[in-house]
């Protein structure tokens, strides 16, 4: 790192100077005249400033970005390469061993049988009428437990036997007397993928000097490896650095004459930024889309899209082996969206009404200091971090509410029920209504009002049948997005709606949400493969698309609403 | 048609419903008035349960204790070397100061729970004492360490139900077998042999209802169901009955167990509790707890400490409450600012976990999101209001950014997840990442706030700065954007505050592990694991010590005096700046 | 003021046994915004069934003198309202005349075309309906077709109640809006500036219809335009910094004012 930082200080130095030796050329070429310059001398120095740092500066940047796995590619396909003659000969032990062949096979067979049991099942399942037969689902049910069962032990066994050949191979090879730069390459390409992860990363550690989970010959052999590229690279990087500032340096300063456009020149380079700055907000965009559709989509590929929308149990553990009772895997998601639905309306019929009047009551009744005092209550209300209205759910409202409800004589009251979570959901989102529907409501011309009052009308009747009237649409697209706010509302729900995934009405049950199966399947370990962790992307793609076909909605009946009285 | 009869039969008509609709309007107003209300009540309720259950975690109960450092326990090697200081049995120091307490305690279980009023932790915190200077051992050193934190909790009143009770007899205790037989002048007990008879008389009621309603329950139910449901009232019943008889026998002699409240005789350096109740009020008997309490004739001046709260439900035990208690008593309980709660960072001891490590963590992630979407937030602000042609990519880029922002925080996490951790592979639980993410949800805020404040500058101070040859670009930084930064800077400063408190992206990055040592200040910090305010509240919301929920509603505290320190920056750079056009 | 005061008697004693009788008498009117003066002892006595033209350049305080007359300056914050305003002999700023009643009977007209975001039905049954004057909802359909009738209006829309009353053009949302006054039948009408807003073919038309309404209601306008006063309005008042100049027969103001302001001011020097 410290060639790095040495480069990247001499290009700074290098940046000052570019900067002084345009702007002094520059005078120079007019005899001091500068009035003759196209552009201040300043702009000048800008400009050739400019070209001596950018480029070399993007290049230490992506440097310090791709850097490390540049190296960690670069040591593994060599890594790969040393270990070639050994791959090879584990893979001819593998092809003539009858064991490892006969597992695989029959591994393979039985994964076979396990989908046409499947399939047989989904055929059943779907069945109508007649064809319905309850016994035999069971019955293939317990077939297909069978055979998974059987599946999983030959892959399971037949995994064990290659380990052992990869064992063998590698002692015999230890004994012939291979390199350990062998060695480790054969270790790190027939280990699992995320040892391998860990493999590279314990060896870019050794080559640090920093600590590592583990050492062996073989890891610091790795090390020298990765040692040697990295100094490749950032040797090679720091030159071409320094090139790129020299040259950039030399280069404009020859441009500068008197006529030069550098005022031009550099304000291009700031649009260009400008815009570039810009098209991250879209890159962004795209990000999240894309992310979540390929997750999504491979997600898709072991679950399928009609199972997850429509399907009626949400238990995402995948059995790790298939006689654990009750982990089946289940993706139906419709609990989820229930759970949701109940929250967010129970949220909604607190804060609509509240918001509502609270904003009425503000805009139309208020004098200018009581409005003065409680707006910015109300701003509080809504600068409070969602975890404290988790916290505040948890061990405030979910006790009372309980507390409250086991008086009135209702058994088995839960804590986490969904009334807490919707409730205090529902205060979050006060201010976002009442301040939504404030502008709404202020943006009603007052000629609306005062024809109303010319008619005798009382305030009350002005704002229910003339005022309220005319802000319908802004305020249904406040709504929407209080919806949109509620559907997308993580830690309330997360601390205070529980996680059992119960298709309910009942109000004082527990439910989870969406965002709550999201966190729930992506904090802790996770492997990343699994559809367990994928789905967490599904659901995200869901909860984004809702989010957005609302936000869409209701920005455009906003915006046409403003237009209308604007 | 404006004859007088009618327009005079208007105007009755009017007056006649003007009472109603008076009514409907004071209704309507009134809902309003209660809408502000409620709105303003439930922040004040919130504000007061945090405020209420965080400022006990703001002082922390110590033990004082001399501690002795013998030179060959903390010292093993005799060279003073910090590795031989390191290895020193600091562990041995300190329970050898606190059994220097209490000498009569040395069954091992008893030694057990002693050692129990303070966490082993401690002992790294005197090793690094010792550390720090070297010439302590050898010596007596005054060492202070918080109590463990149920204890912590009893002190300060937040544990049990308990009340203490003057007495008007004297005392005789004297040796009965292995017990101890309690004798008051005066009918000192009467009170809580009353009190003791009335709650297992309100069990046994309590019992009886259970049971009717399971016999109600068994009525409705059929088949197995019901007969379970019978079986369970006759089980209740015969509790209820047991609990009566046991009233009745042995004169109205009551024996205490652990579903009834402790019941303390103290005087001064010994602790009796009781475990029966004579009827006559005068006599009990007893177990000692502290000090010698076999031969005491006449005492005078003797109280009863009763805990309500009976040992079967609460988590201290009475054994550890009559230590306690004797070490306040001795003056070696101090209670004292909770430092630890800033200058320690987390921990699976409620009373050495601090917030120290989160704020930090906090402050690193910040500074990536001021580094990032400020500056970005502004550029494009500015590209869009001051440059931007109006095309479709504009548009597009308008509409994008008004949804982004309102995108669901979770989303941004995901997106950390799937593009900066898996496909980057930037590590994970880093501020760096957490400031990417929040940066990028910041980003349409900050953008909306700058384009508010850029749009709000007249067009005539940009057309003055064209009209005298200034360019494009220098009309935009020489003149608007210094008119626009108030609201720029007050927009980004309530944008920064959104991001400081956000905590749901933050979970889907890893940010939410287990972290005892803060990260560095420092650029080596941002790659370090680290947590951040919000999400050590998270964690320590689900803590299963109950002395943690005091110290979530203190960090809860200390997040909100650092969002409010933010917003009235905010609110105090718009009074200071404001200008109306 | 003496000066006002004087107008008013010498007004009175032309008016001829002819004239109808006094709609609207006010006595030293004085209106403050914040404590800023806006209308100065302003005395005026306005007869039932005709056409009174307020004119007046901006600012002049006519607008705000209208507003009084439905204590329509009750809903801006700030604004005090003093002296003497009587409709029919009842005070109209006393404290036991309730706005609401007091605007039920006195109409108002507004410079933009205002109708409700409702229908055209329900922008005329509005007022019938908040004061309770229909009994069913034949009443109300009687209600609303004979306003229209008289604003000129139905035949225009009779076939199509139901649209929104913002469809129709400007003029015809004004003869709306009129409609809607007429509704629950006031005994004065206040225009403010109701032709402003208009291009010339809606303005005759509303002019059209001021006229043949002269016939049941006291109507009071305020008009910027000379021309309109003069050709509406029997009298008409010249209003000059919150100060009543000269009232009068609009054929005395506009062919022989006695004032040398309002002189100047029809004659287009100033205004």
């Amino acid at each position: 790192m410290s060639v790095i930082a040495i480069v990247a200080l001499m290009v700074i130095v290098m940046l000052a100077g570019g900067f002084y030796v345009g702007r002094a050329r520059a005078i120079g070429a007019v005899n001091g005249n500068t009035v003759r310059l196209h552009s201040l001398p300043n702009y000048h120095g800008y400009y050739v400033a400019i070209w001596t740092g950018l480029p070399a500066f993007l290049l230490l940047a992506a440097y310090g970005i791709f850097g490390g796995q540049a190296v960690e590619r670069l040591t593994f396909s060599e890594l790969q390469r040393e270990a070639s003659a050994l791959n090879a000969r584990l893979e001819e032990r593998l092809l003539s061993d009858a064991e490892y062949e006969e597992f695989r096979g029959a591994a393979l067979q039985l994964r076979e049988r396990v989908n046409a049991i499947g399939d047989d099942m989904q055929r059943l399942r779907s069945a109508r009428g007649e064809e319905r037969d309850p016994a035999r689902l069971e019955q293939l049910q317990q077939e297909q437990r069978e055979a998974l069962n059987s599946a999983t032990a030959a892959e399971e066994a037949a995994i064990g036997r290659r380990a052992e050949l990869v064992a063998a191979v590698g002692s015999e090879a230890e004994a012939a007397g291979a390199s350990m730069r062998q060695l480790a390459g054969f270790e790190l390409v027939q280990a699992p993928r995320e040892q391998r992860q860990l493999f590279l990363s314990d060896a870019m550690q050794i080559a640090n000097g920093a600590l590592s989970s583990r050492e062996s010959a073989e890891l610091n052999a790795a090390a020298r490896i990765v040692a040697r590229y990295q100094d490749r690279i950032r040797y090679f990087v720091a030159v071409l650095a320094l090139v790129f500032a020299a040259g950039g340096l030399l280069r404009t300063r020859s441009q500068v004459i008197p006529d030069f456009r550098a005022r031009n020149h550099v304000e291009r380079l700031i649009t260009g930024l400008l815009l570039l700055s810009s098209v991250l907000a879209i890159l962004t965009t795209v990000g999240i889309v894309f992310s979540l559709l390929f997750e999504s989509i491979r997600f898709f590929s072991t679950v399928p899209v009609s199972e997850f929308l429509f399907g009626l149990q949400w238990s995402p553990q995948i059995a790790l082996r298939a006689d654990q009772v009750g982990q089946s895997g289940a993706f139906g998601a419709v609990p989820l969206f229930a759970g949701t639905a109940l929250i967010t309306l129970i949220a909604m019929a607190v804060a609509v009404p509240i918001g509502l009047l609270s904003a009425i009551y503000l805009s139309e009744y208020a004098g200018p200091r009581f409005r003065a005092t409680a707006k910015p209550v109300l701003e509080i209300l809504a600068g409070i971090p969602t975890v404290v209205y988790g916290f505040f759910a948890l061990l405030t409202v979910g006790p009372a509410i309980r507390g409250l409800f086991t008086w009135l004589g209702f058994d088995d009251v839960v804590t986490q029920s969904a009334l807490s979570a919707g409730l205090v959901m529902g205060v979050m989102i006060i201010p976002f209504i009442s301040s939504l529907s404030d502008d709404v409501i202020n943006s009603v011309p007052q000629t609306l009002r005062d024809g109303s009052y010319a008619m005798g009308a009382t305030r009350s009747e002005t704002i229910t049948r003339v005022v309220m009237p005319a802000a319908l649409p802004g305020i249904v697209g406040a709504i929407l997005l209080a919806v949109s706010r509620a559907v997308g509302e993580t830690m309330i729900v997360v601390m205070a709606a529980g996680q059992g995934a119960n298709l309910t009405a009942n109000p004082l049950e527990s439910v989870t949400t969406i965002t709550v199966q999201i966190v729930m399947l992506l904090t802790g370990d996770q492997e990343f493969d699994s559809p367990k962790t994928l789905s967490a992307f599904a659901l995200g793609l869901v909860l984004f698309v809702i989010t957005l076909i609302m936000n869409v909605i209701a920005l455009r009946v906003v915006q046409r609403y403003r237009e209308k009285y604007d | 048609m404006t004859d007088t009869s009618d327009t005079t039969s208007i105007r009755d008509a009017v007056s006649r419903q003007l009472p109603r609709r008076y009514r409907a309007e004071l209704r309507f107003r009134a809902a309003g008035l209660a809408a502000v209300a409620s709105a303003v009540g439930i922040l004040v309720i919130l504000l007061i349960s945090i405020l209420s259950q965080g400022l006990p975690a703001f002082t922390v109960n110590q033990l004082v204790l001399p501690v002795h450092l013998d030179r060959s326990v903390v010292d093993p090697e005799g060279d003073a070397s910090e590795a031989s200081l390191r290895r020193g049995a600091y562990s041995r120091v300190l329970q050898d100061a606190i059994r220097a307490e209490f000498p009569e305690v040395t069954a091992r279980r008893d030694l057990r729970n002693l050692f129990g009023l303070y966490t082993p932790l401690n002992a790294t915190r005197l090793m690094d004492d010792v550390l720090a200077d070297p010439s302590l051992v050898g010596e007596t050193y005054t060492f202070r360490m918080p109590i463990a934190d149920d204890l912590d909790l009893y002190l300060k009143g937040r544990l049990v139900e308990d009340r203490t009770l003057a007495t008007s007899g004297l005392l005789t205790i004297s040796a009965d077998g292995d017990a101890l037989a309690l004798n008051s002048s005066a009918p000192d007990f009467a009170s809580l042999v009353e009190d003791a008879v009335a709650t297992m008389r309100a069990e046994a009621t309590a019992l009886d209802a259970r049971a009717e309603r399971a016999r109600n329950l068994a009525a409705e139910l059929e088949g197995s169901d019901a007969e379970d449901a019978l079986y369970e009232a006759e089980r209740l019943s015969a509790q209820a009955q047991a609990l009566r008889e046991e009233l009745a026998e042995n004169d109205g002699r009551i024996e205490l167990n652990r579903d009834l409240p402790t019941i303390l005789v103290e005087l001064s350096g010994v602790a009796v509790r009781l475990t029966a109740l004579d009827a006559n009020g005068r006599s009990a008997s007893g177990e000692a707890m502290l000090g010698d309490a076999a031969d005491i004739s006449g005492a005078a001046d003797w109280t009863l400490y009763v805990i309500d709260t009976p040992e079967s439900r609460r988590r201290v035990s009475d054994q550890a409450i009559v230590w306690t208690r004797a070490l306040e008593a001795r003056g070696l309980v101090r209670t004292d600012f909770n430092t630890y709660l800033f200058s320690n960072a987390d921990s699976r001891e409620p009373e050495l976990a601090g917030v120290k490590g989160a704020l930090f963590g906090s402050i690193l992630t910040m500074l990536i999101v001021i580094c990032l979407s400020v500056p970005v937030g502004v550029f494009t602000a500015i590209y869009l209001e001051e440059y931007a042609p109006k095309n479709r990519l504009t548009d597009l880029i308008e509409v994008n950014i008004n949804n982004l922002a309102a995108v669901p925080s979770i989303v941004f996490g995901l997106l950390g997840l799937a593009v900066f951790i898996n496909a980057f592979g930037l590590p994970r639980s880093a501020p760096l990442v957490g400031g990417l993410v929040l940066s990028l949800m910041t980003l349409p805020t900050v953008i909306i706030a700058s384009r508010a404040a850029l749009k709000a500058v007249p067009q005539s101070i940009r057309q003055a700065a064209l009209a005298v040859g200034a360019s494009k670009t220098q009309s935009v930084f020489h003149h608007v954007l210094p008119l626009a930064a108030p609201g720029i800077l007050t927009g980004s400063i309530i944008g920064l505050a959104q991001a400081l408190g956000e905590t749901a992206p933050l979970l889907m990055i890893g940010m939410v592990a287990f972290i005892a040592d803060a990260p560095t200040l420092g650029l080596e910090g941002l790659t370090q694991p680290a947590t951040v305010m919000p999400v050590q509240v998270f964690l320590w919301s689900d803590g299963a010590e109950r002395a943690f929920e005091a110290r979530t509603a203190a960090a809860i505290l200390v997040l909100l005096a650092l969002m409010i320190g933010f917003n009235a920056l905010a609110i105090y750079l718009r009074r200071r700046f404001e200008r109306r056009w | 003021m003496p000066d006002n005061q004087s107008h008013i008697l010498d007004q009175n004693a032309g008016f001829g046994e002819t004239e109808p009788p006094i709609k609207v008498a006010a006595r030293d009117v004085c209106v403050a915004y914040d404590g800023k003066q806006a209308l100065n002892h302003v005395s005026i006595d306005i007869p039932d069934r005709s056409v009174t033209a307020f004119i007046g350049p901006s600012g002049c305080g006519k607008s705000t003198f209208l507003r009084c007359l439905n204590r329509m300056n009750d809903t801006i914050e700030g604004a005090r309202v003093t002296g003497s305003l009587k409709i029919d002999g009842a005070e109209v700023n006393d404290k036991s005349i309730d706005p609401v009643v007091l605007r039920a009977s006195v109409g108002m007209v507004f410079q933009k075309p205002n109708p409700f975001p409702k229908s055209i039905y329900d922008n005329v049954a509005y007022g019938p309906r908040i004061h309770g004057l229909a009994l069913s909802r034949n009443d109300l359909d009687g209600i609303v077709e004979s306003s229209l009738k008289k604003a000129g209006l139905w035949e225009e829309v009779a076939d199509r109640l139901n649209d929104p009353g913002t469809s129709l053009s400007g003029g015809q949302q004004q003869r709306l809006v009129i409609a809607r006054a007429i509704a629950i039948n006031p005994e004065v009408i206040l225009m403010d500036e109701p032709c402003s807003a208009l291009d010339p073919i809606a303005t005759a038309k509303i002019e059209e219809l001021i006229d043949e309404l002269r016939e049941n209601y006291c109507i009071i306008i305020v008009t910027h335009s000379m021309q309109q006063a003069a050709r509406v309005s029997q009298r008409t008042a010249f209003f000059h910094m919150g100060t009543l100049v000269e009232f009068g027969r609009t054929e005395d103001i506009f062919t022989n004012p006695r004032d040398p302001r309002t002189q100047d001011y029809i004659t287009g020097r100033f205004g």
